[in-house]
């Protein structure tokens, strides 16, 4: 889902949902068998111009987005880096243990999750939900049922926003949106979300009557309101990938940023 | 009694009840990292969250395929709200179904207990250690970091997404609303002739 903040098209944009997916999803399998740091330093690097140069967002925006990516390299480093398995020791102090093997790894899992984070940023500001749905029934043979549910559910979320303020007034009203410890907080979730449910649930029922009278049923051979098709623009995205990928790979081995090689 | 598969009412409750958790478990994410308190693992206590829309979507309509489903459709709700974690959601989300719904497979969609969604978040929190031990190298922690990090996320698992899922809808069946979702039973057939 896209926030409302201006952005122009890009060919990023114009690329088809579908192809985008098959094109990240592989990513991550390949990320996660990469063992050398300068290689994922790499990617990032490539990655992160490619996200900066085609969103097709404010750098300013680009940048505030951007944000809440170091907490996550921060937290997902810290434990590794803190409590990690090593020979060469750099400190000590009680249960903290920091060696140069378990710095290396952390930092590592830092950049990994960065480059998840990117390439799911990357896919979630590039992409409209409603051609995505429409793309995965086109191309990938989604069958109708799910994706349109997708499409409804997505369109009732406003509503369930409102509902969210009206709940939350009317518990501020009564002094209950609040509770002190762990049970209390819980008790506050089921305040919370026992309207919320029943209402998506009784609204969803009578939406899935009306949808099954108009035939928005199983059928395989039906037209579609969006046309989307494969086009350029999937080829370019191919390319500019598989450039990064491999210089990434080859500058990672000629140039390396640190002697470490596997991390493991 | 009916036996074929998901019927568009079940999909699109199924659906709209994982969007609303998909939007939870994209604000669980700064909670997460907010109560990292520098890798004593307490943040594991609350992953269990991430599990709960599989377990409740489950125990609402009670169906084959609803629990993977939830738990699919929860995590692309998440990634398209932009999740920090970006596209390892997906995997975790597919991979954390999957096992929830292997879970209520070996008890052949007949029990509806707290034991059973216990046992389903059990099996979503495998599901999810398995994936951390190839992405986060969880073995590479000092052992007993290890201990707490795993016995804390089984911990928190059973708490939110059983005990806690359970009583949701416990909960939510006082409101009327789950007779609209659930399959006729053999019971409801023999109340008829009594």
């Amino acid at each position: 889902m896209r926030w409302n903040i201006e952005y122009k098209e890009t060919w990023l944009h114009q690329a088809n949902p579908t192809a985008k997916l098959l094109l990240f999803l592989p990513m991550f399998v390949v990320i996660v068998f990469v063992h050398n740091p300068n290689v994922l330093i790499n990617w990032t690097i490539g990655f992160t111009v490619l996200f900066m140069l085609f969103s097709g967002y404010r750098m300013k925006h680009v940048l505030l987005l951007f944000m809440p990516f170091l907490f996550i390299f921060i937290s997902t480093s810290s434990s590794m880096i803190l409590f990690g398995k090593g020979e060469t020791t750099w400190f000590r102090w009680g249960l903290v243990h920091i060696t140069e093997e378990s710095f290396y790894r952390g930092v590592h899992l830092g950049f990994r999750t960065l480059l998840f984070a990117i390439f799911g940023l990357m896919f979630a500001l590039t992409t409209k939900p409603v051609l995505l749905f429409y793309s995965l029934m086109q191309q990938a043979k989604l069958k109708p049922k799910y994706a349109y549910s997708f499409l409804a559910a997505v369109r009732l979320l406003p509503i369930m926003l409102e509902e969210f303020q009206t709940v939350h007034q009317a518990l501020k009203v009564r002094r209950a949106a609040k509770a002190k410890g762990f049970r209390g907080k819980l008790e506050l979730v089921k305040r919370y979300a026992i309207p919320l449910l029943s209402q998506s649930i009784r609204r969803a029922q009578r939406i899935a009557v009306s949808m099954e009278a108009k035939g928005f049923t199983n059928e395989r051979t039906r037209t579609f309101y969006y046309e989307v098709t494969f086009g350029k623009y999937d080829v370019y995205l191919f390319v500019v990938m598989f450039v990064i990928v491999v210089v990434g790979y080859y500058m990672a081995d000629a140039f390396p940023y640190v002697a470490i090689k596997d991390v493991r | 009694m009916q036996k074929k598969g998901l019927k568009l009412t079940d999909v699109l409750t199924t659906v709209v009840i994982a969007i609303v958790f998909g939007i939870v478990y994209k604000v669980w994410g700064p909670l997460y990292y907010a109560v990292k308190p520098l890798g004593l693992h307490l943040d594991q206590l609350i992953y269990g969250m991430w599990f709960i829309a599989a377990t409740v979507a489950y125990l609402l309509i009670r169906k084959p395929g609803v629990a993977l489903l939830a738990e699919v459709a929860a995590a692309s709700g998440e990634f398209l709200a932009g999740s920090e974690w970006g596209l390892e959601v997906l995997f975790y989300g597919f991979v954390q179904g999957l096992f929830a719904e292997l879970v209520f497979a070996a008890f052949r969609y007949k029990r509806f207990d707290v034991a059973v969604v216990s046992l389903a978040a059990v099996g979503s929190t495998i599901a999810s250690l398995v994936l951390d031990f190839y992405k986060g190298y969880i073995d590479q922690l000092a052992w007993w970091n290890l201990t707490l990090f795993i016995g804390a996320r089984f911990v928190g698992a059973i708490i939110i997404a059983g005990v806690f899922a359970y009583s949701l809808v416990k909960a939510l069946e006082a409101t009327g609303v789950t007779q609209l979702l659930r399959p006729t039973t053999k019971e409801d057939y023999d109340s008829l002739d009594k």
